[in-house]
């Protein structure tokens, strides 16, 4: 359909997904402006920025939540999704998770990844009325791989536990393996490092190429820990204000100015308050930034 | 196959059962007054049942069930009344032909007052909170009224209004020829619809579709994430708690030892308050807990009226005249409900079930079994 033109995508192959003049504006304020971006099949790409740079809402518009501004055109390995429900998107397969944990409070472990197989199952209400055997090999099957997931995750142990009495950490593990009961080709996850240690987060460095790897699946990633970042993605798409900045591997994003500007300042501090600043993610826009200077 | 003949004994041993219920409820409790209390605890039940699909499992704050309650309990008598007539009419209301009768009834009320739910639920689901309490209240008292007030020279008018007209407005409806609903519904029938409704509600609860639901009530947008269409959902839940109280309305028109004819006044907000009071005592979303709420809340309203029948109470009554003691119904219930805000805000048994622990004891998880496998595997 499209020219290839973004790194480390298999020749020939269809973009898993195509953002092409994407805007949002919410009231007078410009969340997302002409933002796009293409993503190739079976890459991890990192969306970045400080904070406020749109991010989320990005992810918001990709799913369906937000309906961008006219114009714009989001398409999901061929199929424009731009007027599809959040549910139809989600069974097209993008799967995501949520920047603030949303878990489904009062259901277990097991139930809160079962929820994401509803559309998957052969029996339908009637099957569940009539408890039919179809029925039962249904539950049987969905259990069963839902308990492969969470066993995947360090999960399985806790599944008949309520959700919001797992750590902070299992929470977001737990989201992401609801995630993958979606069966999904596209994974957004929204800050999965957050509140993470540094040895969580080499850990959940690992957890998405094993995913990436395992079920051939794109992985789409918001973060603001550079640890994860640069560790992880193939391919690095920078925002600032709603606006691209920049677009490249993680060594030209690295030391990029622009990239370095929006997350640095105009001050120049030295290197070892430089990473400092770019964990914490506090920018003001503009000016430029030390050559030497570099996102670590 | 063990398990489907399993399930034939099962029915076998139910339908036993209710038999034995029909022939000899007059001897287990002679007295007709708890008789009908009895049986309107199990119209109760069903009541309760049905609304906690839609308050309890899927979150949304309907207070307008009265409503579907009424459709259904019109539709009901409506049907019966006219196969009545049909079948030859007179006073007795005999147990065979209730099989003629009942299943039309109720069937028809289902629908009638599931199609209502539908419609009102369509535009309605797209509310949250307040505002789709408000529409549903809105619902139920529009349908009361209109009832209500037809009867003023709606007759002669014609038309739609001349038909609503011939349900007997504020006076009530006593079938075609004004000689009271026949009263088919009898133990049989109540126990038999509280039995299936039950099993009904238990299924659909521990189903993908309940869990679905659930989730539903729990987080809007991560269902959406995970392919759950939210109004689809919802509109669905609504209209199979609609059905269930177009149900329960049907047995209540034709309820044996009960009110002959059906009038609008009973369908009025308090009993929609009745109705949540159940489902928020038991526990929100349990399933033994709508039981257990529609039977106590039946039961509370006879407690105040034998109160009322004590010497010390009429006493008290002849002292102070201006004494209400059907405001001590509200009283009551006010007492029970503050208490349990602050000692079980989750109600009675919270989402949980009263027998589910001993299932799972005695049937292993189903999962179990593959687990261990899998790990093998792995």
């Amino acid at each position: 359909m499209s020219v290839d033109e973004g790194r480390g995508s298999v020749p020939g192959s269809r973009k898993a997904l195509e953002l092409s003049g994407v805007s949002k504006t919410f009231g007078g304020l410009r969340a997302v402006g002409n933002v796009g971006f293409s993503v190739a099949p079976g890459s991890i790409f990192g969306l970045i920025g400080p904070n406020g740079a749109g991010k989320t809402t990005v992810f918001n518009l990709i799913t369906g939540v937000y309906k961008p501004d006219l114009g714009s055109r989001i398409t999901f390995a061929g199929t424009d999704v731009i007027a599809l429900k959040p549910s139809k998107i989600a069974r097209l397969g993008i799967a995501r998770t949520f920047q603030n944990i949303r878990l489904f409070g009062q259901l277990t472990v097991l139930e809160n990844v079962l929820v994401a197989c509803e559309h998957l199952r052969k029996a339908n209400l009637l099957h569940a009325l009539l408890r039919s055997p179809l029925f039962f090999r249904d539950e049987e099957e969905m259990a069963v791989r839902a308990l492969e997931l969470l066993k995947i995750f360090d999960l399985d142990t806790m599944a008949d536990e309520i959700s919001t009495s797992l750590s902070y950490g299992n929470q977001r593990r737990l989201e992401i393996a609801r995630a993958m009961m979606l069966k999904p080709r596209l994974l957004l996850l929204d800050e999965p490092a957050a509140g993470m240690n540094y040895g969580e987060a080499e850990g959940l460095k690992k957890q998405i190429r094993w995913l990436r790897d395992t079920f051939d699946i794109t992985v789409i990633l918001v973060e603001h820990n550079m640890q994860v970042v640069m560790g992880v993605c193939e391919e690095i798409h920078v925002l600032d204000h709603g606006e691209t900045i920049a677009h490249g591997t993680p060594e030209e994003i690295r030391k990029h100015p622009k990239v370095l500007a929006a997350y640095l300042g105009e001050e120049t501090p030295g290197e070892d308050e430089a990473a400092e600043h770019a964990a914490r993610g506090s920018a003001e826009p503009g000016g430029a930034a030390p050559e030497t200077a570099e996102l670590s | 196959m063990t398990p489907i003949f399993r399930r034939i004994l099962t029915s076998l041993v139910l339908l036993a059962a209710l038999f034995g219920l029909e022939l000899g409820f007059e001897r287990i409790v002679p007295d007709a007054a708890w008789r009908q209390l009895a049986l309107f605890a199990m119209v109760n039940v069903v009541v309760a049942l049905s609304l906690n699909v839609i308050n309890g499992l899927a979150g949304q704050f309907s207070i307008g069930h009265a409503g579907f309650v009424g459709i259904g309990a019109y539709t009901g008598a409506v049907v019966a009344a006219n196969l009545h007539v049909k079948l030859g009419g007179g006073p007795d209301a005999h147990f065979a032909n209730s099989f003629l009768v009942m299943p039309v009834a109720l069937l028809a009320a289902g629908l009638v007052a599931g199609l209502f739910g539908l419609v009102v639920g369509l535009p309605s689901l797209r509310l949250k909170g307040d505002y789709l309490a408000i529409v549903t209240l809105g619902f139920a008292e529009i349908f009361r009224l209109v009832i209500a007030t037809a009867q003023t020279g709606g007759g002669a008018r014609g038309g739609l209004g001349g038909l609503i007209a011939r349900l007997g407005g504020q006076n009530g409806y006593a079938g075609p020829d004004d000689t009271g609903i026949p009263q088919y519904a009898g133990p049989f029938w109540i126990f038999g619809t509280v039995t299936v409704c039950t099993i009904i509600a238990w299924r659909l609860k521990f189903s993908g579709w309940g869990r679905a639901l659930r989730a539903l009530r729990e987080d809007e947008i991560a269902s959406a994430a995970v392919g759950v269409d939210p109004t689809r959902y919802k509109v669905t839940s609504f209209v199979i708690a609609a059905v269930g109280a177009g149900i329960a309305g049907a047995l209540l028109s034709s309820m044996r030892d009960g009110n002959p004819t059906v009038q609008p006044d009973q369908f009025n907000f308090a009993y929609s308050f009745d109705a949540i009071t159940m489902v928020i005592l038991g526990g929100s979303g349990s399933i033994t807990g709508a039981m257990v709420g529609g039977v106590f809340v039946t039961f509370t309203v006879k407690m105040i009226e034998q109160l009322q029948g004590l010497d010390s109470v009429q006493a008290l009554k002849a002292a102070h005249p201006g004494l209400d003691l059907n405001a001590l119904r509200m009283v009551v219930y006010a007492a029970v409900l503050i208490s349990l805000m602050i000692l079980r805000p989750e109600g009675l048994f919270g989402e949980r079930e009263l027998f589910r622990k001993l299932r799972r004891k005695l049937v292993p998880p189903r999962a179990a079994r593959p687990v261990v496998a899998e790990k093998g595997a792995a």
